[in-house]
């Protein structure tokens, strides 16, 4: 079973349990009676808007926008997955696709690349930044849009594919031959700050807690025994596999429970445990957040503070904590529903959801708008029918660090836990205050 | 059978047949239907069942029908009971309340005036004046539409509110007995030798509304009578009924307007009875981009005809008939584009409004020939109209510059009417396209 915590979880297991449980419904008790009126007055809409509507209309669009109206309006993150959206979806959390590494935009109806991406078969072919692409194994792109032209260029690793390319001043065209590779989206990224490893998580595929162990391999390899300690950057990384978010945490924990879900339904309840293990040795952690963590990453910045492993710091994050099974219909056809079947919690038992996670240390970046505390980004509180913190949870109020006038540190969230990392500054003083809201 | 052309159309007789249909769409011999329907009701249930937490079933499948019905066109949605409701009160064009036009201000309602000769005006109610509390219940916290339904009722009953008025210390409470207010009245005024007559929709007392300003006019202005301006500027349709009588008010013979829809029951032809009420004097029709749905009807009919001059602007090109279908008992209706309409000469209005037959601005639109407010072929997902692009006046007339007029277009009507060389204006050629 897979499980998202942003982008949705669960090719659900167990769901030919649907069609009994619809038979159910058709049934006498006065519950099923109400679905049976409803589902009836569906029925008589669909067939007045096919006798009666000005023009024929079509009927598959019909229920389309049917499921669209009736699963958004429940939450900001429930939705419908027609066809196309359902297959993004999949290339999307499983974080890589065949194809050629090329970052593609549309340019006065050419298609025109933006950039290869680094250790991909665009980049090792000699693709340039501006080329402009002309034709796919000889098939003019005129007419094409982006989508399109994206569908040519992916297949499946080791398939070959021809471009034809425009270069330079003088409009020389020539063909190169490519063979597609799997190209990874949005890797773990790690580099060295001095004795410091800084470990960046854009966001939670099905590669990431491997990436997260290579880059934790390679940081003690390049840092060596003065290693001080770990920084793993969660600031604006939306979340995604909820699995992956477990396993990250993991990486970091010898035992514990690191999350659990509960919903109405037995499925969606669940809890889990950390395995012992702590790939960091015990080193210190210090993990950042900003209004753009969200979901599986307040996974992981929840349990890594709950369980005193980490500090966190940053500002607050923002406040998902809802879970998304993907629901096939049709016997899995090829449109599914994205569902909101459970809200989860951290390991001390708070639900984050509309609150967030506050950060031990409350640091701004400083680009923010000048009315801090406040979170400045767009939170969970703010969209339109989001579910309810259930205990009357209220987002921190603690007035952050803030980088002084005048400041030209690039990224003061990161410098600042450097400094803490460094011991340059004493962190605990500062949690005393962060606590208190 | 009443039909609406703007607000929609026709408490539908003859729509028991609904289930009927959906056990039809649900046959063997339509697999793509029931194979689309099996789809939904496969969803409903996982939602019911996997949610996280316990939906309502009824609130499920109103958002489930909305997004179904709102998708087609920009005109046709779904109202849940409240809705139909509220809609059935606004097409009666009456209702019983206190006779005040508001506002939300600041959490509390806010009075933007009393209208004439109600209770709320009889009992000094003042415009800017704050409603915080009606019969004890605080206003604040509560939506417009929920404070104004606490204060409608049935007539003759009565309601306290409390008021705050600036200068006013204390807030103090008023008690009102209800009445009957009449929204959106026909009104009329001579002006000189011409009859003035405005309509500011098409509700269920508009026929008679303009009966009556008719006889109100000629008893007025007597024998010496030039002509009428009839002002359908800014009005947004209606009831189709409405507009059918009121077009056969001052037509003789022939057609006024016909639909043509899928369905049997949405195509029909609607023709004028014999009688004139204005005895067949001049009549103009005013018009600009806020003429829409059955105000277009009636001033095709009347252009078709040559029953009227149309002078204005270009209308905005609403030519779909809605239908109100409701859905069972307590389910709602549907409010859905069930047809088309098309004036007497063949032509359908949809998206290409009606072009008036001399075109005046109003003066505050001078610098830019083209019309300003949004029309039928701006909205996302409009009804493609049949028959070429929406057509703009080769010529405008503006107002020299300079000269200041309330309202250029009326004054230019009336001209027209009195046979005045127009001096006052001046034509410069614009863009056609």
């Amino acid at each position: 079973m897979k499980r998202y915590a942003l982008s949705g979880i669960c090719i659900a297991v167990g769901f030919c349990a649907g069609l009994a449980l619809l038979s159910v419904a058709h049934g006498a008790d006065s519950d099923s009676q109400s679905a049976y009126q409803a589902l009836d007055r569906f029925g008589q809409a669909f067939a007045v808007v096919r006798a009666r509507y000005v023009e024929a209309p079509d009927e598959r669009l019909m229920v389309e926008n049917a499921l669209n109206g009736m699963i958004t309006s429940l939450d900001p993150h429930s939705s419908y997955f027609d066809p196309k959206t359902y297959a993004d979806m999949q290339v999307k959390t499983e974080g890589q696709y065949g194809g050629l590494g090329l970052v593609i935009a549309a340019d006065n109806g050419t298609i025109k690349i933006v950039a290869p991406m680094d250790d991909t078969p665009a980049s090792k072919a000699g693709i340039k930044a501006g080329d402009i692409i002309l034709a796919v194994d000889g098939k003019g792109l005129q007419g094409l849009n982006l989508d399109k032209v994206q569908e040519l260029l992916r297949g499946a690793a080791g398939t070959k594919v021809t471009l034809t390319i425009m270069r330079g001043p003088d409009d020389k065209s020539f063909e190169v031959k490519l063979e597609r590779a799997a190209i990874e989206v949005e890797a773990v990224k790690s580099h060295r700050e001095g004795d410091v490893g800084y470990i960046r998580i854009p966001a939670f595929n099905e590669h990431t807690s491997e990436g997260l162990e290579a880059a934790v391999r390679s940081l003690k390899k390049q840092i060596g025994p003065k290693l001080k300690g770990y920084i793993v950057d969660l600031r604006d990384d939306g979340g995604g596999v909820l699995d992956q978010a477990i396993a990250v945490s993991d990486d970091f924990l010898d035992s514990g429970e690191i999350v659990s879900t509960r919903g109405r339904s037995p499925q969606d309840t669940e809890r889990w445990d950390a395995k012992p293990g702590d790939i960091a040795e015990g080193k210190p952690v210090i993990v950042l957040i900003n209004g753009g963590t969200a979901s599986a990453s307040e996974i992981v910045a929840g349990a890594l503070r709950d369980h005193k492993r980490a500090i966190t710091l940053g500002i607050t994050s923002f406040g998902k904590g809802s879970v998304q099974t993907i629901i096939p219909l049709n016997g899995g056809e090829d449109v599914a529903l994205h569902l909101t079947t459970a809200r989860y919690y951290t390991p001390s038992g708070g639900s984050i959801q509309a609150t967030g996670i506050a950060p031990d240390i409350a640091v701004a970046q400083g680009d923010e708008a000048s009315d801090l505390p406040k979170v400045e980004e767009p939170s969970e509180a703010d969209l339109p029918h989001h579910l309810m913190a259930e205990d009357n949870g209220t987002r921190s109020t603690v007035a952050p660090i803030r980088p002084p006038a005048g400041s030209k540190i690039a990224d003061f969230q990161l410098s600042y836990a450097l400094d803490v990392m460094n011991g340059k500054i004493k962190a605990d003083s500062f949690v005393r205050i962060a606590h208190a809201n | 059978m009443k039909r609406f052309a703007l607000v929609g159309v026709s408490v539908a007789a003859g729509f028991t047949g609904a289930a009927m249909l959906f056990a039809t769409a649900q046959g063997a011999n339509d697999p793509s239907a029931y194979r689309q329907l099996n789809l939904f009701e496969d969803a409903f249930e996982r939602v019911r069942v996997n949610y996280v937490r316990p939906v309502d079933d009824n609130q499920l499948v109103s958002a489930a029908i909305q997004g179904m019905v709102s998708s087609l066109d920009p005109h046709s949605s779904y109202m849940d009971a409240k809705a139909f409701a509220d809609m059935q009160i606004q097409t009666s064009g009456q209702f019983a309340g206190l006779g005040i036009e508001v506002t939300m201000e600041d959490g509390l309602v806010k009075v933007i005036s009393p209208i004439d000769d109600t209770p709320a005006a009889k009992a000094g109610i003042k415009t800017g004046d704050f409603i915080a509390a009606v019969d004890g219940t605080p206003i604040q916290g509560m939506a417009l539409d929920d404070a104004i339904a606490k204060m409608r009722g049935t007539e003759g009953t009565k309601v306290t509110i409390t008021v705050l008025r600036t200068g006013t210390k204390k807030p103090f409470d008023v008690t009102l007995t209800r009445a009957i207010v009449q929204v959106d009245n026909v009104k009329f005024h001579r002006d000189g030798d011409v009859g003035y007559i405005r309509l500011p929709s098409f509700n269920e007392q508009t026929d008679a509304g303009l009966e009556h300003a008719v006889r109100e006019l000629k008893h007025q202005i007597g024998p010496g009578l030039k002509g009428y301006v009839l002002d359908l500027r800014n009005n947004p349709g209606g009831l189709l009924d409405q507009a059918v009588e009121v077009s056969d008010d001052f037509l003789n013979a022939g057609e006024i307007v016909s639909t043509r829809g899928r369905h049997p029951d949405d195509s029909s032809r609607y023709d004028a009875k014999p009688g004139d009420v204005t005895d067949g004097k001049p009549v103009i029709v005013l018009v600009n981009g806020g003429t829409a749905s059955a105000a277009e009807i009636v001033a095709g009919a009347l252009q078709d005809e040559k029953r009227a001059t149309v002078v204005g602007m270009t209308s905005f090109g609403k030519g779909s008939v809605q239908t109100i279908i409701p859905l069972g008992q307590n389910g709602g209706a549907l409010r859905l584009t069930t047809a088309r309409y098309y004036t007497p000469s063949g032509h359908s209005i949809q998206a290409l409004g009606i072009t008036p037959d001399v075109a005046v601005a109003q003066g505050d639109e001078d610098t830019t020939p083209k019309i300003e407010r949004p029309t039928e072929a701006d909205l996302p997902g409009h009804l493609n109209g049949e028959s070429g692009p929406k057509k703009q006046p080769a010529q405008i007339i503006h107002a020299a510059p300079g000269k200041k007029y309330d309202d250029f277009q009326l004054s230019y009507a009336l001209d027209l009417l009195r046979g005045k060389t127009t001096v006052s204006s001046i034509a410069k050629p614009t863009d056609t396209n």
